[in-house]
């Protein structure tokens, strides 16, 4: 039999409004992470797991009842390319929010596209600060939170020479400037403070190595590194092999989290000292939880609620790190203010924003008046398995773009 | 009177095992004292006592009390006895106990051991003061560490800290103390402690010890003092004044000779490693005139070749081919079984390079000999096809590959070091220039490549089977290109961009030293090299970098064929 024409369009009304239905259930979200160069590598995990938030705050009913429905764009580590995608995110697809951006430069690239568009951005990796924007969010570790406590953790333990190393680019070298202000304010003098920056990708550490192993002869001598990425695989070997070690002369890293771990030979790490606001290690029920959850999601990735295909995601020896909990933390954050505001507009849920508290796997954060957040900060040692142990807990550190108020 | 000495000596030599065990028994005891006692000062006490202990369970103990991580168990018998917990938890979070007197578990009336969980419980309470004192013990403790290495570290950190506290337990150690190196350091300790003394010949007679030492670690020490000598002559007096400042500069000189042969040392080092993976191409691109761009990708093969054996020798593997995952099992050695991986990747990345390099030259590069642009285009082609190979197959993260055991380490003489994996790459480039040599000079496949590359014409006229000959150089330019691989993977990451690190110092080497030109190739890597490593120490790794790259564009502008110019056909 025939359908007749009015059971069509019968038929086409109802699947329309189904399709309006759907449309005003869901709620755009952009996520602005490369997929592809030379950033991927760190930048894929962050995308994973917004996805795999996006996934559990669907299950449980999404944001004011509507569904999460993501928007993924690759930037390509290209940085004028964020700002292309940015707007794009803004303008075209008329997201909610964004959760984005790893390196400084490409924050700094999309910024001015947030401003202009009145977008809300949340930006989750460790950085340098001196920025502050009215359309950012920084759940990022900021200089205070992730430098100055392990500095403060090696003057306690003895220590009087710093040796900072760093790879050759923006943050390493403001942290460094901010580090050596901070060093000279507790009394160390120029002279025992040495500074050093390599190329991207450098395999020779030989001299550098030599000058460390010189400079640590008198003792008490430590490493505060800003490596960022490979390079540091050369640099651990030659350090190893000049007889080195966390015992003479300790390193804390700040650009290696578990994450960058599955890269490197954690073996030779293992004993220098890392620090983040949060450790895949700590116990607690809530980490637990997190961990197990974001394990079996990447197994069978999904976003329910929606009609969206995961693509990419790789499922062997996946590990969570700081820039992933905050990366996850940002979204709930937002989520809360958008209920609290009771509505998606970014003027709203800015206002809304500062104070929301949320809590985090290891700990309770607060987003502050000056778009940091409050948060616990971990310094830990590196084990053989790629594991942090932790050996000191900073409780309750507030983020601080300006190095000028913390500096004193 | 010798030979009562002896006996004394051997009387005391069966004496000290049952020694031992009693010393075990008391320090345990003085042990569970200080820690159930309540005077704070008394317990420091104590715990500077066990100083002498060098037992294992004393040292965990010790170890957990000042981490929180030392609890008590009062015993049916109403003994209160320390406890620490298992490593090994169960899947509740507990652990087993285990008993510090004796070392077992502690268990029920049945037998079956007791299980706790860490956070249940109240650890023995310690302070700052307490904390300091058994860190100190522990430290002393680490000067009887059965390991000469970790010794010789534990007293070289201990001398640095110039307590006079610790020179009697430096003393005793160097009555019994064989390992030269660990003498070495406890003589160094003791006259950097004794610098501090009050007693001016004491004190004058420890620096000049230091100075025929040549001790680099004391220098630091000896300028501060001098700087408090200088600001407080009465106290210090102009005698020490002077010979502060004679052995300074003493040391100084040391440290500079070292330095220059560190230097020396460094920059051949990178010349080796500049070297080795310039030879394949410095063949196909040098003698053949292909501008080969997959050269980079030719080392990854060799490099992920390394990978592979290693897995095969070790633990097994894992990759993906063409979409499927395939599983090599290991066979599973440790140790120097293990350690041999490494000679056998090398051949193994030879042959399978030298492979990868034959089908590369019969499949695209053989059509392209007289079009020397286009197989720039193409190589690069390839290289790209490579890179993705390499992604698909081992993932894009870099791989790990172990350094075998007498790869790790360094040799120090005069306290300059020498890597291992650096003499290793420097004779492993010494090896190779010598098997190029004498294969083009002395075998009749060299006369037939050195034939084809000055004139392929003529060769071929004269009955030289140049295809062949074309063929068999190509594969055999791309196998050293292989060995290089594996042997950046001790040097370097192993990952699908390693070939693109390499590429263009490859190249800059090669063009540099002459196209054609295999001695040309030798020089320009050495003078690379050593320039790099003089310039990084003043103007750090990034200006050095540049400095070196444009005196080379200048060096060209000069001269533009190289450091040495040969004359063939086959490149005009």
């Amino acid at each position: 039999m025939k359908p007749s024409f009015s059971k069509i369009l019968a038929g086409a009304a109802a699947g329309l409004m189904a399709l309006t239905a759907s449309a005003a259930d869901t709620v755009k979200v952009g996520v602005l992470h490369s997929l592809s160069g030379t950033m991927a590598i760190s930048e894929t995990s962050l995308k994973d797991v917004l996805l795999f938030t996006f996934d559990e705050i669907n299950k449980k009913g999404g944001v004011m009842g509507k569904m999460i429905e993501p928007v993924v764009v690759d930037p390509a580590s290209n940085w004028p390319l964020f700002a292309e995608k940015a707007e794009q995110l803004l303008v075209k697809d008329k997201v909610a929010v964004v959760f984005g951006c790893w390196t400084s430069v490409s924050r700094k690239s999309c910024l001015p596209v947030f401003e202009k568009e009145n977008g809300l951005l949340f930006y989750p990796v460790q950085y340098e600060g001196e920025e502050l924007s009215k359309n950012i969010f920084y759940t990022a570790e900021a200089v205070n939170q992730q430098a100055i406590p392990p500095v403060d953790y090696m003057l306690s333990e003895g220590k009087k020479k710093f040796y900072l190393l760093g790879s050759d680019y923006v943050y390493p070298r403001t942290t460094n400037k901010i580090l050596k202000k901070y060093l000279k304010s507790k009394g160390i003098p120029d002279s025992d403070i040495e500074e050093i920056y390599t190329p991207f990708g450098h395999t020779d550490y030989q001299t550098i190595v030599a000058s460390i192993k010189k400079f640590a002869a008198g003792g008490n001598a430590c490493i505060i590194s800003t490596l960022n990425g490979d390079t540091n695989v050369p640099f651990f070997k030659e350090f190893a092999n000049a007889g080195l070690t966390s015992e003479n002369c300790p390193v804390v890293s700040f650009s290696i989290s578990e994450d960058e771990f599955r890269g490197l030979p954690a073996k030779q790490l293992a004993g220098h000292l890392g620090c983040w606001t949060y450790f895949m290690s700590i116990k607690t029920p809530e980490n637990e939880m997190f961990v197990h959850d974001f394990l079996s999601w990447v197994q069978a990735p999904k976003v329910s609620g929606i009609d969206y295909t995961v693509s990419g995601v790789d499922p062997k020896g996946r590990v969570t790190c700081s820039p992933m909990n905050l990366s996850r933390m940002g979204v709930y954050l937002w989520k809360q203010a958008v209920e609290k505001a009771g509505s998606f507009d970014v003027d709203k849920v800015r206002d809304a924003l500062i104070g929301q508290k949320f809590k985090g796997p290891v700990c309770e954060v607060t987003m502050q008046e000056n778009h940091h957040l409050i948060n616990d900060v971990f310094i830990g040692e590196t084990l053989p398995t790629g594991q942090f142990k932790v050996i000191k807990t900073f409780k309750g550190v507030a983020g601080e773009p300006f190095s000028e108020k913390f500096l004193k | 009177m010798k030979y009562s000495l002896l006996i004394l000596l051997g009387c005391l030599a069966m004496l000290l095992p049952v020694r031992g065990a009693e010393n075990q028994a008391f320090y345990r005891d003085i042990l569970v004292r200080a820690i159930n006692e309540e005077d704070s000062a008394k317990q420091i006490a104590l715990v500077k006592e066990l100083v002498a202990a060098g037992d294992e369970l004393v040292e965990r103990g010790l170890a957990a009390w000042r981490v929180s991580e030392l609890f008590v168990n009062t015993e049916a018998n109403g003994l209160k006895v320390p406890f620490v917990l298992d490593a090994q938890l169960d899947s509740d979070g507990k652990a087993k106990a285990i008993r510090l007197t004796d070392g077992k578990f502690i268990t029920d009336a049945a037998g079956k051991p007791l299980l706790f969980r860490a956070n249940e419980l109240t650890a023995v309470d310690n302070n700052s003061r307490i904390r300091r004192a058994i860190k100190t013990t522990l430290d002393l403790f680490a000067i009887g560490n059965p390991v000469p290495k970790l010794r010789r570290d534990a007293v070289i950190k201990l001398g640095q800290e110039q307590n006079p506290e610790y020179l009697p337990h430096f003393q005793n150690r160097l009555k019994t103390e064989t390992d030269p190196e660990v003498i070495k350091a406890l003589n160094e300790a003791v006259a950097l402690t004794q610098t501090v003394d009050a007693d001016p010949s004491i004190r004058n007679a420890a620096i000049v010890t230091l100075g025929k030492m040549r001790s680099i670690n004391a220098h630091d020490f000896l300028v501060q003092l001098e700087t408090k000598a200088k600001a407080d002559r009465a106290k210090y007096g102009e005698e020490t004044l002077q010979v502060l400042q004679k052995t300074i500069v003493q040391i100084e000189n040391y440290q500079r000779w070292g330095t220059l042969f560190g230097t020396a040392f460094r920059g051949v080092s990178l010349a080796a490693v500049l070297l080795v993976a310039a030879l394949g191409l410095a063949i196909t691109f040098g003698l053949m005139g292909v501008i080969n761009m997959a050269h980079g990708e030719v080392m990854a093969v060799g490099a992920y070749t390394t990978f592979f054996v290693q897995g095969v020798f070790g633990s097994g593997l894992l990759f993906s081919l063409f979409g499927k995952t395939v599983t090599v099992k290991g066979m599973g050695l440790t140790g120097g079984g293990f350690d041999c991986y490494f000679i056998v990747s090398l051949v193994a990345s030879f042959v399978m390079a030298g492979l990868v390099g034959l089908a590369l030259e019969r499949g695209i590069i053989r059509f392209l000999y007289k079009r020397p642009l286009e197989s720039l285009l193409a190589t690069w082609g390839v290289s790209l096809i490579l890179q993705q190979i390499f992604r698909h197959t081992f993932g894009s993260a870099n791989v790990q590959v172990d350094a075998p055991g007498f790869l790790q380490g360094s040799l120090v003489v005069d306290d300059v070091l020498f890597a291992y994996n650096r003499i290793f790459i420097i004779g492993f480039a010494g090896f190779v220039v010598l098997l190029t040599w004498l294969l083009l000079t002395k075998t009749s496949l060299g006369l037939q490549i050195r034939a084809v590359m000055q004139n392929r014409t003529m060769a071929s006229c004269v009955g030289v089977r140049t295809d062949r000959v074309n063929m068999m150089t190509f594969a055999f330019g791309s196998g050293l290109a292989g060995m290089a691989g594996a042997c950046m993977t001790q040097i370097a990451n192993v990952g699908p961009s390693l070939g693109q690190n390499y590429i263009i110092d490859c190249f800059m080497v090669v063009v540099l030293g002459g196209v054609g030109n295999l001695v040309g190739t030798v020089s320009a890597s050495a003078g690379v090299g050593i320039t790099n490593q003089v310039l990084e120490p003043w103007l750090g790794a990034v200006l050095g970098k540049i400095t070196v790259l444009t005196a080379i564009i200048l060096f060209l502008q000069w001269r533009p064929n190289g450091l040495f110019v040969t004359r063939s056909r086959s490149l005009d």
